[in-house]
C-alpha cells in the first residue's frame, strides 16, 4: 500500500494509505488527547489541515466554518495523500462545539435614554438662600428648585424632612437629590423624594439600581448604572433558605410551622441575607456603598416573593392554590429589610398565579416570546421548572417542581456554576475514562448543572449506566463503584480535586436528575397536547436556567431534558428572570409590559391535569420511554 | 332484522413465548407451554381465536413454608414438606406448568445456599415434566446468588427465572442469557415502567421472546382494579403496536389473594362472611379470573381448588364462537 507523508507540525512522518491522522500524530510523537475514545463523539481531538486534504470520515462535531478553516477531526480523518497538520495547544482545543449554546450578552437596550423611561431622576440643584425678604420654608425652597428641573411636585417622608434643613445648610444650598418620579401603581402622584445630599455630584457619577432575582435555588443580583444602563456587576449565591427547604412546598410548610410557634420570618431573614450579602459583594466590585441603591427591580416565584415580604403563603399551598398577592404595591429599602438606602423604591414584579410567578413573566419579557409570531417554547431550567408555550398571540404556561438538581443543589457533588465546577465531561468508550473541562480552574470542586447534564449523557452513551440510570458496576473500570452513598461513578479522584476528596456522582444523584428532567420534559408535552399541537410545531426553543454561560444542547436532548429539534432551534439565554427583572428596572415601559404579559398568560395547573403524571411516569427514563420522540438519539442508544 | 357484530382489527401481535424445553430441544420437559400470541383482547373469540389460551401454573415451595394459610397446608399434606411430591402432586392437580419459590433461609434460619437452591430446582425438574419457573426469594443479592447457580445448573431447560425488578435485573438477564433460560420482569402497576423495564433487559441482548411481564397486581378489594386497568392498557399499546408492550403476563393472584385477611383468617370475622376455606378459594378465584380476563398469559396459583376452577373459567371463555 502506499506510503504517504504526513508532516505533523515540523516533523514529516510516512504511513500508509487509509491511516487516521491521530496515528499519523502518533508516529511524530505527538498524542493528540482523543477523550470519547476515537469515536468522533466529542470533537476535542481537531486539528488543522495546513496542506494538503484528508478524508474526513466524521464532520459531526465540527461547523462548516470549521471545514472551510481546515480544521478535521484527528480520528475521523483518514490519510489519502501527503498532507501537512497542525496540532493546536491544549487551550485552543479546549474550543467550544457548535452544540455549546452560550448565553446571550447582556446588552443595554438599544436607545436606552433614562430622560424619558427611567423613573429614578437625580438632580443637581441650587437654591436660592433664604433671607429677611424670602421667608419662604426650606420644602419650598426646594419645591421650587424641582420645579426648574420639571418635576412638578414631589413628597417626602419624616425623617427626611427632619434632615432637610441641615442638608440644605451644610451644602450652602447645593444639594443633589434622587427622586422616583412615576410609581406603577400610583402614575399621578408626585415624585417621591429618595435621596437628598449636600453638594453636587459629578453628573456622571453612576445612579445605582439593583435587579434580583429571587430563585427557590440561586439568588442573582445584578448592579446597573440606571444612567447608562450598564450592569456592572453580576453576581450570584445559593439561596439561604435552602437550609429549610429544598423546595417550595417544604419552604412553604416550614414558614406556616414556624410562625404557628410565634417564630415569624426566619425564611424573610435568610433570603434578606443572602441578597444583602450579593449587595455587598457586589458594590465591592465597583467601590460603592449598598446604600447607594437608589432602586430594586426584583423577579422571582411567587413562594419566593410572599417569604421575602414576610407574607404568609400557606395558601399557595393549599387547593385551590391562591396566592395572598400577585402585584405588590411600590415599596420602600426600609420596609423590605433591604440595605439599599432605606427611602430606595422596590419594585416586586408581577406574578400570573401561584406557581407561576413574576420570574416567568420576566423572563417571557426577556426572552422576546410576546412578540414573535413563530410558536415558541421557553423553558426555564429551575427548581420550578415554569415552561410557556406561545407567541405574540396566545401564550399558555405551567410549572412543575422539578426540584436544584440542575443547580447543583441536592447532588452530593452538585455546585453552582462558579469557579472549580465542572462543567462539561466527555467519557472515554473503551477505557470509561472522564476527560473534563473546569471554569476558571485546573482542579474540579465540584460539578454544576451542565456539567451534569453532559455527565449524564455520557454515561449514557458509554454504558456507564443503562436508560433508567443504574450504574453498571460490573464494567471493568474503579471509577464505578459502591460508595457510602451506594453505586457511583468518579469523576475525578481526590488527587485531581482542590479539596483532595473525590468527585464523584452517585445512583442517588442520577436518580434527582432523571425525575428533575423528567418534570421538566412532561411539562412541555403536557402544554403541547392542551394546546392540540405536536411539540415539534414549535419553531424556536428558549433555554433559560442557571448553567453559567453555556449549555450543550446535545447532551440535553440525549438525556430527554430538551425535545430532539435541530440544534440551531435552541437559544439559550441564561437567568431569563433577572433579565427580565433588569428590563424592568431601567424602563417603565418594560415594566407596563411585563404585567400585560401576566394578564394574558393562561395558566395550566398541573396537579389537576391527569395528563401529567402518566407524561412524567414516560419520561423517567433515559432519554424517554418513548425512544420513537428522540430519534437522534435512537442510534446512539440502541444496543 | 340481523345484527352485524362490528369486528376490530389491530396493527400489533403479542409475541410468542415458549417455557420448557424438551429432549429435542437441548432439555427434558415432556412437553413446552407456548403464551401469547394474540391479535386482539382477550377471548374475543368472534374476532379471532387466541392461538395460546391462559395458563395456570402452581406455586410451590422448596421447603414447607411457615408462613402459608394452614387451609394449602392442609390441602397439599405431606406433599409440601417435599418439593418432588408436590410437583407432582400440582402436576396432578392440573397445573399447566410449575413456579418453584425458594425461600430466603432454610428451616434452620441460615440463608438458603445455592447448593440447595440447586438441588430443589433439579429435583422438581426430576419429579415432574412440566416446563418451570423459579422465583428467587426476593431480596436483590440472594435472588442473584441463587438464579445465577440454578440458571447454569439446569441449562438448557428454558426455565423463566425470576423477578426481574428495574433496580436488579443484570445479573438474572445475564444468567438467563448464558444459560438459555427465559425471565420474569415485574414492574409496579404502570405501563411505562413496565415498558421501562422491558427496555433495560432487551438492550442486555435477551430477545423479547425470552421475557414475560409481570405488571403486579393486588388481590380482589386491594387494587385489583387499578392493576386490572393497568393490564388492560398495556395490551391495548401492545395491539396498537407498541413493541415493548408485546409480551405475554405473568401475574401471581395466589400469593395476593392469600394475603388478604378474607383469606388468612378464620376466627373472629363476621358470621356474613361464611365459610372460611370457601371464602379463602373464591377470594383466589375471582382475583385470577379477572385477571384472565384482562389479559393475564400465566396465572399463578396455590389452592388445587382454584386450579380447577380457572381451568374451568378459562375452557368456557374459550370456547369458539361455532361452538357456542
Amino acid at each position: 500500500m502506499a506510503d504517504h507523508t504526513v508532516t505533523v507540525g515540523t516533523q514529516p512522518v510516512q504511513v500508509p494509505t487509509g491511516s487516521l491522522l491521530v496515528e499519523a500524530a502518533h508516529r511524530a510523537g505527538v498524542d493528540i488527547q482523543q477523550p470519547c475514545g476515537g469515536q468522533g463523539r466529542c470533537g476535542r481531538c481537531a486539528v488543522l489541515v495546513t496542506e494538503g486534504t484528508v478524508r474526513r470520515r466524521s464532520t459531526l462535531r465540527l461547523s462548516a466554518d470549521d471545514i472551510a478553516a481546515g480544521y478535521a477531526l484527528a480520528c475521523q480523518s483518514v490519510v489519502e495523500g501527503d498532507v501537512s497538520i497542525t496540532v493546536l495547544p491544549q487551550e485552543k482545543i479546549e474550543r467550544r462545539l457548535k452544540t455549546d449554546l452560550t448565553a446571550a450578552e447582556v446588552k443595554v437596550p438599544a436607545g436606552y435614554d433614562p430622560q424619558a423611561v427611567q423613573t429614578v431622576r437625580r438632580v443637581a440643584l441650587t437654591l436660592a438662600p433664604p433671607n429677611m425678604d424670602d421667608q419662604r420654608d426650606d420644602w419650598s425652597r426646594l419645591l421650587t428648585a424641582l420645579r426648574a428641573e420639571g418635576i412638578e411636585a414631589a413628597r417626602a417622608s419624616l425623617a427626611q424632612l427632619r434632615q432637610l434643613g441641615r442638608t440644605l445648610r451644610e451644602g450652602d444650598w447645593q444639594v443633589t437629590a434622587v427622586l422616583d418620579t412615576e410609581a406603577w401603581d400610583c402614575p399621578d402622584c408626585p415624585a417621591r423624594l429618595i435621596d437628598l445630599k449636600p453638594d453636587h455630584v459629578a453628573a456622571d457619577a453612576p445612579l445605582w439600581g439593583v435587579a434580583v432575582d429571587i430563585g427557590t435555588t440561586t439568588v442573582t443580583l445584578w448592579l446597573v448604572n440606571l444612567l447608562t444602563g450598564e450592569v456592572r456587576a453580576q453576581v450570584a449565591e445559593y439561596n439561604r433558605q435552602i437550609e429549610r427547604g429544598e423546595d417550595v412546598i417544604s419552604r412553604i410548610i416550614y414558614a406556616t410551622k414556624n410562625s404557628r410557634n410565634g417564630d415569624h420570618g426566619q425564611l424573610r431573614d435568610l433570603v434578606l441575607e443572602t441578597i444583602n450579602g450579593l449587595l455587598e459583594t457586589a458594590c465591592k466590585r465597583v467601590l460603592a456603598q449598598p446604600t447607594d441603591v437608589m432602586k430594586a427591580t426584583i423577579s422571582g416565584n411567587s413562594t419566593m416573593m410572599h417569604l421575602l415580604l414576610d407574607i404568609p403563603a400557606e395558601s399557595i399551598r393549599l387547593s385551590p392554590f391562591v396566592t395572598a398577592v400577585n402585584d405588590v404595591p411600590t415599596l420602600t429599602g426600609r420596609e423590605v429589610g433591604l440595605n439599599i438606602h432605606p427611602d430606595a423604591t422596590v419594585d416586586c414584579l408581577p406574578g400570573v398565579a401561584s406557581y407561576v410567578g413574576a420570574d416567568i413573566t420576566a423572563g417571557v419579557l426577556s426572552s422576546g416570546l410576546e412578540d414573535v409570531e413563530a410558536v415558541t417554547l421557553f423553558i426555564d431550567i429551575g427548581t420550578n421548572g415554569e415552561t410557556v408555550l406561545g407567541n405574540n398571540e396566545w401564550l399558555i404556561t405551567c410549572a412543575c417542581s422539578a426540584g436544584p438538581a440542575f443547580e447543583g443543589s441536592g447532588v452530593i457533588n452538585g455546585m453552582r456554576a462558579t469557579s472549580g465546577a465542572i462543567e462539561e465531561v466527555w467519557i472515554n468508550s473503551d477505557t470509561y475514562e472522564p476527560t473534563y473541562r473546569v471554569i476558571f480552574s485546573d482542579k474540579p470542586v465540584g460539578i454544576c448543572g451542565s456539567g451534569l447534564i453532559a455527565l449524564m449523557a455520557e454515561m449514557l452513551l458509554t454504558g456507564v449506566i443503562d436508560k433508567g440510570g443504574n450504574i453498571n458496576l460490573t464494567l471493568p473500570t474503579p471509577r464505578v463503584r459502591t460508595g457510602e452513598h451506594g453505586p457511583e461513578y468518579v469523576v475525578a479522584w481526590g488527587s485531581e480535586t482542590a479539596h483532595g476528596r473525590d468527585i464523584a456522582i452517585t445512583r442517588v444523584d442520577i436518580d434527582n436528575l432523571i425525575r428533575a428532567k423528567a418534570a421538566i420534559y412532561a411539562g412541555f408535552t403536557v402544554l403541547a397536547e392542551r394546546m392540540g399541537i405536536p411539540l415539534e410545531t414549535a419553531e424556536q426553543v428558549l433555554v433559560g436556567g442557571s448553567f453559567g454561560k453555556y449549555i450543550n444542547v446535545e447532551k440535553a436532548v440525549e438525556i430527554g431534558l430538551l425535545p430532539d429539534m435541530p440544534w440551531e432551534h435552541f437559544h439559550f439565554l441564561g437567568n431569563t428572570s433577572v433579565r427580565g427583572a433588569y428590563l424592568g428596572l431601567l424602563d417603565k415601559q418594560a415594566r407596563a409590559q411585563i404585567r400585560a404579559i401576566a394578564s394574558r398568560m393562561t395558566y395550566i395547573e398541573l396537579s389537576a391535569d391527569n395528563t401529567f403524571y402518566e407524561a412524567f411516569t414516560s419520561a423517567l427514563f433515559l432519554p424517554h420511554t418513548d425512544l420513537s420522540r428522540f430519534p437522534s438519539v435512537q442510534p446512539a442508544v440502541t444496543t | 332484522m340481523p345484527v352485524e357484530i362490528p369486528k376490530d382489527s389491530w396493527e400489533g401481535t403479542v409475541r410468542t413465548v415458549t417455557l420448557g424445553a424438551t429432549s429435542a430441544e437441548g432439555g427434558t420437559r415432556s412437553r413446552t407451554i407456548t403464551v401469547g400470541g394474540q391479535k386482539t383482547l382477550p377471548f374475543m373469540n368472534f374476532e379471532q381465536t387466541a392461538p395460546n389460551r391462559p395458563v395456570v401454573a402452581v406455586e410451590i415451595k422448596e421447603r414447607r413454608p411457615t408462613d402459608w394459610s394452614p387451609l394449602l397446608l392442609d390441602v397439599w399434606g405431606d406433599a409440601a414438606n417435599d418439593p418432588a411430591a408436590w410437583a407432582k402432586q400440582a402436576e396432578a392437580v392440573g397445573a399447566d406448568l410449575l413456579v418453584l419459590a425458594l425461600t430466603l433461609t432454610d428451616a434452620d434460619g441460615a440463608p438458603t445456599t445455592p447448593q440447595a437452591a440447586v438441588a430443589a430446582t433439579k429435583a422438581v425438574l426430576g419429579a415432574s415434566a412440566l416446563p418451570l419457573i423459579v422465583f428467587g426469594p426476593g431480596q436483590a443479592e440472594a435472588d442473584n446468588e441463587l438464579l445465577l447457580a440454578v440458571a447454569e445448573a439446569t441449562k438448557g431447560e428454558r426455565l423463566a427465572l425470576g423477578i426481574c425488578e428495574d433496580k436488579n435485573y443484570r445479573t438474572i438477564v445475564a444468567a438467563a442469557l448464558a444459560n438459555d433460560h427465559c425471565v420474569t420482569a415485574r414492574t409496579p402497576m404502570d405501563v411505562n415502567l413496565a415498558k421501562q423495564l422491558n427496555i433495560l433487559i432487551h438492550d442486555m441482548g435477551l430477545p423479547l421472546d425470552r421475557i414475560l411481564m409481570d405488571p403486579t397486581t393486588g388481590a380482589l378489594g386491594y387494587g385489583i382494579e387499578y392493576g386490572y386497568s393497568v393490564m388492560e392498557r398495556l395490551r391495548l399499546a401492545a395491539l396498537q403496536g407498541d413493541a415493548m408492550t408485546q409480551l405475554p403476563m405473568l401475574v401471581t393472584p395466589g400469593f395476593e389473594a392469600w394475603k388478604t385477611k378474607e383469606s388468612k383468617v378464620g376466627q373472629d370475622v363476621p358470621e356474613a362472611w361464611g365459610d372460611w376455606a370457601e371464602r379463602a378459594i373464591n377470594w383466589e378465584t375471582l382475583t385470577a379470573v379477572a385477571l384472565v380476563e384482562s389479559g393475564a398469559d400465566i396465572v399463578v396459583l396455590r389452592h388445587p381448588e382454584s386450579v380447577r376452577r380457572i381451568h374451568k373459567a378459562i375452557d368456557e371463555l374459550t370456547i369458539s364462537p361455532e361452538m357456542a
